[in-house]
């Protein structure tokens, strides 16, 4: 107990220590996207390769995505043409549902493995968004090439999007829901209700593997 | 957030990199003109029969101008039709295919697989090589004719990827994707019996068996059945490639279908774009 206790406090305070490094050098990291994407994914990795429970790692990782992703953005992003059809509630919903199902997609892509590595590439531009190509070594698994969008919108660098193969997650990703709500006569209700479905689900999955 | 699992997706249901052959000839065998003439007039009964029963092939076109740019950027005109044949082959999955591969995984060990997914990649290598020649990308035929060269003769038939070690990558090409760098645009999205597709694509499958030697192996020898079993375990192979992928798309998309759609669009657009934008030199860097 005490050494959980114990552990739980060294650990977060390092997680304290991150987030404020991370806080105090925006303006130096907007300037170099790969040392954002360097920092962003050593920590990334170095939680999902940590001998921890899944539901622990998920712990971790919400608050380092929400600090390094802008999910907010990607959200508005997927929702396409409905988020201006969207009343103001169901748009907070619709965020809040989304960060769940954001993370849990990073678990369900990374949480079970061990010994995920990863390499930096090359740095390209293209308008106000930097693209930064990584290679993903999963263990068992030939290499993914996914390259990562950074953007500078909010005044620090977040990630907007990953592009995996030439798919855009979150071009995808709203091909997904807009068809969706398409398809359920343009009630943006029937999103939320099939997100908070989803997030149950998974929840549901997780506890019962525990 | 499934983009990255859907790229593979696009390929799923096709083996051996997206082709699926169907060897010529083995209709011949044992079949007279007759039984064949009956059984042409009962395909078409069926066809008639199917067109008959979809209620709707195209989509209507929306008026609204949301919906109409929607639906302009969705290219897919033939939705109705195309997500029929889209449910019908994810039951074929769910109940033959997919049970299928999930044996092949269990029963035979990650190596094993490894090697007979380079004898296949490797067996694909002339189609690859035709296209790349058709697409005036010289540096890429010429990869693509040394893989051929170095894996079928030291890596035993394609088994070991020897290319690989040697400084030669393999890479994808096909019909559809030298048509487009000709300039053809892709015309309307498709969802075929092997996976997504479109117009184009689709066509460029059809050249791309005619591009395979393999179709090409005379009968007798047992060479016709080396070839189906060959074609068919590309598709178990190639499914079995994505057992994790396709069953987080079906748990995580709320629309499977148009997931698929999107995802396939896009890999297809960049890969085009990269088959474009190869402008390597055909010799050797110190030889520049």
């Amino acid at each position: 107990m005490i050494f959980q206790a114990g552990r739980r406090i060294v650990l977060g305070s390092l997680a304290l220590a991150c987030a404020g490094l991370l806080v105090s050098m925006p303006a130096r990291a907007a300037q170099d996207p790969r040392t954002f994407i360097q920092t962003f994914g050593n920590t990334l990795v170095s939680i999902v390769n940590s001998p921890i429970p899944l539901g622990e790692k998920k712990v971790k990782i919400l608050p380092l995505v929400q600090q390094n992703v802008d999910i907010d953005a990607i959200g508005r992003f997927c929702m396409g043409r409905y988020w201006k059809l969207a009343t103001p509630e169901q748009r907070q919903t619709y965020l809040s549902l989304f960060h769940d199902v954001l993370v849990n997609t990073i678990i369900d892509k990374l949480g079970a493995y061990r010994g995920v590595t990863f390499t930096i590439g090359d740095v390209s531009k293209s308008g106000d968004l930097d693209a930064v190509q990584t290679t993903l070594v999963l263990p068992q698994q030939p290499p993914a090439d996914v390259k990562w969008i950074v953007s500078y919108e909010s005044g620090a660098p977040k990630v907007v999007d990953m592009v995996g193969e030439g798919a855009s997650l979150r071009m995808t990703q709203r091909g997904d829901y807009e068809a969706y709500v398409g398809r359920n006569g343009g009630d943006v209700a029937s999103l939320i209700k099939a997100l908070k479905k989803q997030v149950a689900a998974h929840t549901a999955a997780a506890t019962s593997t525990d | 957030m499934q983009a990255h699992r859907t790229k593979a997706t696009v390929t799923m249901i096709s083996g051996r990199n997206g082709s699926r052959l169907r060897p010529r000839g083995q209709t011949r065998e044992g079949s007279s003109a007759s039984c064949r003439f009956r059984m042409g007039k009962a395909g078409l009964a069926l066809v008639f029969l199917s067109v008959a029963g979809c209620s709707g092939i195209k989509a209507p076109v929306p008026t609204d101008p949301d919906s109409l740019a929607e639906y302009k950027a969705a290219n897919d005109p033939y939705e109705p039709l195309n997500r029929k044949t889209f449910n019908l082959t994810m039951k074929f999955d769910k109940w033959a295919l997919r049970p299928v591969a999930k044996a092949y995984v269990w029963t035979v060990p990650r190596p094993v697989r490894n090697s007979l997914g380079n004898m296949i990649t490797t067996m694909n290598e002339p189609s690859v090589f035709f296209n790349d020649v058709g697409a005036g990308k010289p540096r890429r035929a010429g990869d693509a004719f040394v893989r051929w060269c170095l894996n079928m003769t030291v890596g035993i038939g394609g088994l070991i990827d020897v290319a690989k070690m040697a400084g030669y990558p393999h890479h994808d090409n096909d019909a559809g994707l030298t048509l487009a760098n000709w300039g053809i645009s892709s015309g309307p999205y498709l969802f075929l019996p092997m996976g997504p597709s479109s117009f184009r694509d689709g066509i460029g499958y059809g050249i791309d068996q005619g591009l395979s030697p393999w179709n090409y192996v005379p009968r007798g020898y047992g060479l016709i059945s080396f070839n189906w079993a060959y074609n068919m375990f590309g598709v178990v192979h190639g499914r079995s490639e994505h057992l994790d992928d396709l069953d987080a798309l079906e748990r995580d998309a709320l629309d499977p279908y148009a997931t698929i759609r999107s995802a396939y669009q896009q890999q297809r657009k960049a890969q085009a774009e990269a088959l474009k934008n190869d402008h390597r030199a055909t010799v050797p860097a110190w030889y520049q």
